[in-house]
């Protein structure tokens, strides 16, 4: 008989569902893309609210693609964590009436383990141990993976996330918020001429909290002499910015293999969608005899595909959990 | 009104002391500034000098981070909230997100960007200024 899993993530902006069959992804909805759409893509609606209005048509959508019905589901999986408590308490709080209803097993997922396992969403998966990087708008993490569910955690940001410092100086130069991709798509018809102080964090731990203010500081001073500064180079600033931002995240996941001696490299979360990001890693994978992976868009950015996928390893563990189970606002990687 | 000057991060220390003897008994502080000014900087230090284990990083996309520490005179744990409102834009979101709970109860809840709940802020919340001077010291406004 098909193990065949439902799963919802609503931990941060965006309610999703999907449907996944023996491991294979059956659908991956994303609600909200519409609303996005309607405020130039650029104001994530963040409400709990939303989650609530989104997740019934999210889940049917989902069923409907995958082509299965709600009574053939084997389980139902869902994100308890980390994640805003409001959003995650509609998540979970669907996933157990759902459960009860249909007498289905319920599976818990932490958010974070999902965005490693989006790697085995489809080919090429990478073998055991690898390590990898998940960079996004919150989170800044190198963990090794040494099984499915066996994740160690060995560094994190002390600060901004990746992501954030993309944003933050986006805002410094007058462009849209979330300013990640247009930094990239400027960066790429710029030069990385402009140096920027890299921060000195002990370890594998990230900090962009202190680049944040050197590129502040760089701006003022420019701007002080020649106020047209940010529009006469606004195309180096954000591939200097670029080149800095991916540099730092190099230098550590390079430190990262050779302190772990592991050959094998996944990057996953939204920024990996960044063009100098994935030149870089390819190049330096080149350099240094590594296998890369990289997955899809759809399974780099939150998705329930991956928390399908995850789930998918914990049923084949009968890792079930009951109605007394509560979301986690803060819920650890190992 | 209180002034207080930053001259390097070394001071950082001694600033989180001055937030936690002005604040006194009231537990809702907003913290304004531009970007880079050092809002969450200081809330790290404030974090620190309460000794909450957990590392506090920026909520600038996770909107509400929550930490735990020993709080002595009550002899029991509690919580500080970290809030950053950056992202929303209008206080219906922030109220959909729940900021109410944050708001009204007696666990310490400091909020970067708070300028779209003006209107729910309790009346004895403690408003921080920090200002980035000329000479990149920073000067810390209690209002």
């Amino acid at each position: 008989m098909s193990t065949i899993i439902l799963a919802i993530e609503s931990s941060c902006d965006d309610t999703s569902a999907a449907v996944l069959r023996d491991g294979q992804i059956l659908s991956n909805c994303i609600a909200n893309q519409e609303a996005h759409s309607i405020y130039g893509g650029v104001v994530p609606e963040v409400a709990s609210r939303a989650h609530q209005q989104n997740i019934i048509p999210v889940v049917d959508l989902a069923l409907k693609r995958a082509g299965v019905q709600k009574e053939e589901l084997s389980a139902i999986a869902f994100t308890r964590g980390p994640g805003l408590m409001g959003s995650l308490l509609v998540g979970v709080s669907f996933a157990k009436a759902f459960a009860l209803s249909l007498d289905l097993p319920m599976i818990e997922v932490n958010h974070m383990q999902a965005h490693v396992l989006a790697h085995f969403a489809e080919d090429p998966k990478p073998e055991f141990p690898f390590l990898c990087l998940t960079v996004s708008g919150g989170h800044t993490q190198i963990i090794v993976v040494r099984d499915y569910l066996e994740m160690e955690l060995i560094g994190t940001t002390i600060d901004d996330a990746a992501g954030e410092a993309f944003d933050k100086t986006g805002k410094m130069l007058g462009l849209d918020y979330p300013a990640g991709p247009i930094i990239d798509k400027l960066a790429q018809t710029g030069q990385s001429v402009f140096k920027f102080a890299k921060p000195k964090v002990a370890g594998l731990n990230f900090s962009f909290s202190g680049l944040k203010t050197s590129i502040l500081y760089f701006l003022k001073k420019q701007v002080k002499e020649n106020p047209e500064f940010i529009q006469e180079n606004l195309a180096d600033i954000c591939a200097s910015t670029q080149s800095t931002i991916v540099a730092i995240l190099m230098e550590k996941i390079e430190q990262a293999a050779t302190q772990e001696n592991i050959k094998r490299i996944a990057i996953a979360g939204g920024v990996s969608a960044n063009s100098g990001l994935r030149k870089a890693l390819q190049t330096l994978g080149e350099q240094q005899g590594w296998q890369t992976f990289i997955p899809r868009l759809e399974y780099c950015t939150d998705n329930a595909a991956m928390i399908a996928v995850t789930a998918y390893h914990k049923f084949q563990r009968a890792e079930f959990v009951g109605q007394e189970i509560t979301p986690l606002a803060r819920y650890k990687i190992d | 009104m209180l002034e207080y000057i930053v001259k390097t991060v070394a001071d950082l220390p001694a600033a989180a002391e001055k937030l936690l003897e002005v604040a006194g008994a009231r537990k809702k502080v907003i913290l304004l500034g531009d970007l880079g000014a050092g809002k969450t900087s200081l809330i790290q230090h404030f974090c620190q000098l309460l000794a909450v284990k957990e590392q506090v990083v920026s909520p600038t996309f996770s909107l509400i981070n929550e930490y735990s520490y020993w709080d002595k005179t009550e002899q029991k744990e509690k919580y500080i909230y970290h809030l950053d409102l950056y992202r929303l834009h209008t206080m219906q979101e922030a109220i959909d997100i729940g900021i109410e709970d944050y708001l009204y109860d007696d666990n310490y809840c400091l909020i970067e960007w708070p300028q779209i709940i003006r209107p729910i802020l309790p009346e004895d919340v403690l408003e921080i200024n920090i200002e980035l001077m000329e000479d990149s010291s920073r000067k810390i406004i209690f209002l």
